[in-house]
């Protein structure tokens, strides 16, 4: 043990610092973020309650003619919206992702293609070579209300003109700090019963006066329902991420501290070492003397 | 008089939620006027004006698609945007106008020009509501 182990010793106590000052710098934003996503999330339930409900009526009145949008094609085309992170260092966030659409799309009848959301996903899909609609969504965070409208608006498109027959959107669920769960939903074609929960209160008879043909609602209403389902998933989807990266840095946090601990120990030993050293060298060169 | 409930609802927030005793919109299909104890009722929303009337106050506002809905007194009007006309930015407005005039002016798709044309649309209707109040 000489003063160079010493010196090797320091310089990785300094290193694990530098980067515990980072993790802990990226712990407090993913909780702040993830404070404003969640908000995010809850104000857009409304809106989308709303659209589900009007869609669900309009559907169970219309379900003799046969609406347009809830029309099930044989051996569909299967595109899956997939809502991954922009960046990394989330621990199996965006795998998690990937390992979900793998599964969903092996059971699938039909081809299949992708419309990739944030850089990762679309990372992943153009490397492994699958098909993609569009590549245009690679920032998450800019990724506002207007846009989420306009992305439902061409999604309802390629589907009335038969780019594509079904629309799965896959994205990570938030459910807890600690746990956050890839899920799925199918949004298109739409299914004539309604998706949401305990809306007992709805009854067959009492169909209200429609101002225009409920084919023709449904044009302008089901865009602005992806829209706002996009909306919701990508916002879930961010705090998941934030979520997941909190936590991921939180044990790196954790990691780093022991690694100090143990790095400080050998370090004062190594010094110990060094002392003890010297002072055996002096004595016995005295004793030389 | 007689109210109703009403709740605005738009993608990011909830803008108004109470009793109401009139709502006018403009539909698809034209202006309409909801008073209480409407029968049920659903149109979809165009681009327009909109007036709320609480307590004899009407309030005017600009309006973006989706529908509205009456069921048993419960009047929903959900939007895509929504701005009572002082919380409309005029300047904003007018800028959003001059854009949306020169990107038609420059000959775009069809599908570029319909995005162009609904957003001169919204663009005047803002500046309309928010000179009118």
């Amino acid at each position: 043990m000489g003063s160079a182990s010493l010196l090797e010793i320091k310089r990785s106590i300094k290193s694990v610092q530098s980067t515990m000052q980072i993790t802990k710098a990226m712990e407090l934003v993913a909780t702040s973020k993830l404070r404003r996503a969640k908000e995010r999330a809850e104000q857009t339930r409304p809106y989308h309650k709303a659209l589900q409900e009007a869609i669900a009526q309009i559907i169970r009145y219309e379900s003799t003619a046969g609406t347009s949008f809830a029309e099930q094609r044989k051996n569909p085309k299967t595109c899956f919206i997939v809502v991954a992170g922009e960046r990394g260092l989330a621990g199996g966030f965006n795998n998690n992702i990937f390992r979900l659409t793998a599964a969903l799309a092996e059971k699938c009848e039909g081809p299949v293609c992708y419309l990739p959301i944030g850089k990762k996903a679309i990372e992943r899909f153009t490397y492994e070579k699958k098909e993609i609609l569009t590549d245009e969504f690679v920032n998450i965070s800019s990724f506002g209300v207007s846009k989420s409208l306009s992305l439902g608006n061409s999604i309802a498109k390629y589907f009335l003109d038969g780019t594509i027959d079904r629309a799965v959107i896959v994205y990570t669920e938030f459910v807890s700090m600690l746990s956050q769960v890839p899920t799925h939903s199918t949004i298109l074609p739409l299914s004539p019963e309604p998706e949401s929960d305990g809306d007992e209160n709805v009854s067959l008879d009492d169909d209200p006066i429609y101002e225009c043909p409920p084919d023709d609602m449904l044009k302008q209403i089901v865009p602005n329902y992806l829209g706002g389902s996009i909306y919701i998933a990508l916002c879930e989807s961010f705090a998941a991420e934030c979520g997941a990266r909190r936590t991921a840095m939180n044990s790196a946090n954790k990691n780093a501290e022991e690694m100090l601990s143990n790095l400080s120990l050998s370090f004062n030993r190594a010094r110990q070492a060094v002392i003890t050293q010297e002072i055996t060298e002096i004595v016995s060169g005295a004793d030389a003397l | 008089m007689n109210t109703f409930h009403l709740e605005v609802v738009a993608p990011d927030c909830t803008p108004f939620c109470g009793e109401a005793e009139r709502l006018l919109v403009k539909t698809t299909e034209g202006y309409i006027e909801i008073l209480s104890n409407h029968t049920d009722y659903l149109a979809t929303i165009g681009t327009g004006r909109a007036k709320i009337t609480v307590n004899g106050k009407a309030r005017t506002a600009s309006v973006s698609g989706c529908f509205l809905s009456v069921k048993k007194n419960n009047v929903k009007l959900v939007v895509n945007t929504f701005e009572f006309a002082d919380e409309i930015d005029l300047n904003r407005a007018i800028r959003a106008k001059e854009k949306a005039e020169e990107m038609l002016r420059e000959g775009l798709d069809k599908e570029h020009k319909a995005k162009a044309e609904a957003k001169l649309m919204r663009a005047v209707t803002r500046i309309s509501v928010a000179k009118r109040k």
